[in-house]
Formats: C-alpha cells, structure tokens, sequence
C-alpha cells in the first residue's frame, strides 16, 4: 500500500491534471499536455519548469525531422509523489464529512 | 496549504484524475475501423490465394502488406506523437486477453477454411476469412474495452 502524503506542489489544479496525465504515459508530447489541459505555451512551460526544479518531470528536447518537439515525463521521484498524494486524497474521502487539514 | 481541504475537494480531484488518465488511455486506442479494415484485407489476401493464379496472388499479397502497414501506421500514430502509455497500465491479463483473442481469430479462421475444403467447398480460404473477418470488426472493440477496463484498473490510485 502506497504511504498517503499531501503534496501542495502537485495539488493546484492545472498541475494536477498535467501530473495525471505524465502519471498514466511513458512521455507525453508538449502540444497533447497543452491541449488536453487547455493551456497556452506559456502557461504549460512555466508549470512544467516549476515540476521540473521539483525534480518531478523531465524535459526533453529532441527534433522529429526538422520540427523540434519537445516532450516531458514524471521522474520516479515524481511518480512515487504523486501516487502518495493520491493516496492522501484517498484517505480524505475515506473519512467522508471530517475536515482535514493538510499539512 | 494554508485552507481547509474537505473531503468533497479530494473527492472533485481524484474525479479530475480519473479524467486525465482516462485521456491518455483514449487516445491510445486502436479505433473500431482498424478492425473492420484488417478484417477486409484478410479476405483480400486469401481470394488472391484462391483464385490460385500467380497474378491474383501478385496482386492480393501487395494489397495485403501495403494495407496492413499503412492502416497499422494511421492506428498507432497517436502513441508516439501524442502520448506512449505507461508498461505497467497493461499487466498480465491484457497481455492474456491480446493473446487470447489472436488464438481465437487465427484458430478459428483456420479451423473453418480446412473444414470448407475437406467439404469440397469452393473458396475455403476466402469464406473463413470472411468469418474470421467479421469476427475481427466485432471483436476487436470488444478486446479494446477490455484493455481499457484492465487499464483504468491498473492506474494511480485505483487499487486502495
């Protein structure tokens, strides 16, 4: 069983739906996390880039032809974070109608 | 986080992520035509062997492979310009079921065309083909939804 810890840095809702998606893929291409979440280049970049410091996901940057593509994954650090802070809204809703606060 | 979180909250972002992971498994489905369009091609190839003419067979066999890789090409496409989905979404019981429906569609296909020509009926290969076919178009969403069903079960935060 997964150890349940909230992470503050996951939870926002755009990076939580990007972390969701980087959860269930190998690596997922720029433009499909863009457009899946509904975000613009900017916005994405700047998520990923803080996900990145975390240590979180990993940016690559590769060329497909000559179109640059650039493409990011969740790092076992990330994936392990994630799946705790699953786990932890698991737990919340476990203890269904008790205020939780997390730490 | 400095406010409360209620589990009405956790409950809204675990429903998010179920969302998202869904997408990902979505997009890396084999469509239902992919199916419908092997199925199409089995027949092709084995009237071209039925006819038994070196031009049928030169001409079904192309048609075939050219089919083949160029639909398998289109269906995949998605895999690696979009998302490539994680190994372990898919354990032991997809693999099982992959497998299990190839056994099903080549076994039976085999199994109807070598009972048609021991009947002494004409176009063996072609009418169990055809069902093997038809088979393929039915069946393949049926083992999609299965996949996709043993997928969602082996995602983050599915098993607590």
């Amino acid at each position: 069983m997964t150890a349940a810890r909230f992470d503050d840095l996951i939870h926002p809702p755009t990076r939580l739906a990007i972390v969701s998606l980087l959860a269930a893929s190998q690596w997922a291409d720029f433009k499909f996390i863009r457009d899946s979440v509904g975000l613009s280049d900017s916005a994405l970049s700047k998520q990923l880039a803080t996900l990145e410091q975390a240590r979180y996901v990993e940016i690559r940057k590769g060329f497909v032809g000559k179109r640059p593509r650039t493409s990011a994954r969740l790092t076992p650090a990330g994936r392990t974070a994630f799946e705790q802070h699953v786990a932890a809204l698991q737990d919340m809703v476990a203890r269904s109608g008790v205020t939780i606060v997390p730490r | 986080m400095d406010e409360e979180l209620r589990s009405g909250d956790a409950a809204q972002a675990l429903a998010d992520i179920q969302r998202r992971q869904q997408q990902v498994i979505d997009q890396a489905t084999v469509p239902v035509w992919y199916w419908w369009t092997v199925g199409a091609l089995m027949v092709v190839l084995a009237l071209g062997v039925d006819i038994r003419t070196s031009a049928s067979i030169g001409a079904a066999v192309p048609v075939f492979t050219v089919g083949l890789l160029s639909a398998t090409a289109v269906a995949v496409r998605g895999q690696f310009s979009q998302a490539r989905l994680r190994n372990g979404l898919l354990d032991g019981s997809g693999v099982a079921a992959i497998l299990g429906f190839v056994a099903l569609i080549v076994g039976g296909t085999l199994g109807i065309a070598f009972a048609l020509r021991a009947a002494g009926i004409h176009y063996p290969a072609t009418l169990a083909c055809l069902a093997g076919g038809i088979a393929m178009g039915l069946g393949g969403p049926v083992l999609m939804r299965t996949l996709r069903r043993i997928m969602l079960g082996n995602r983050a935060g599915s098993r607590r």
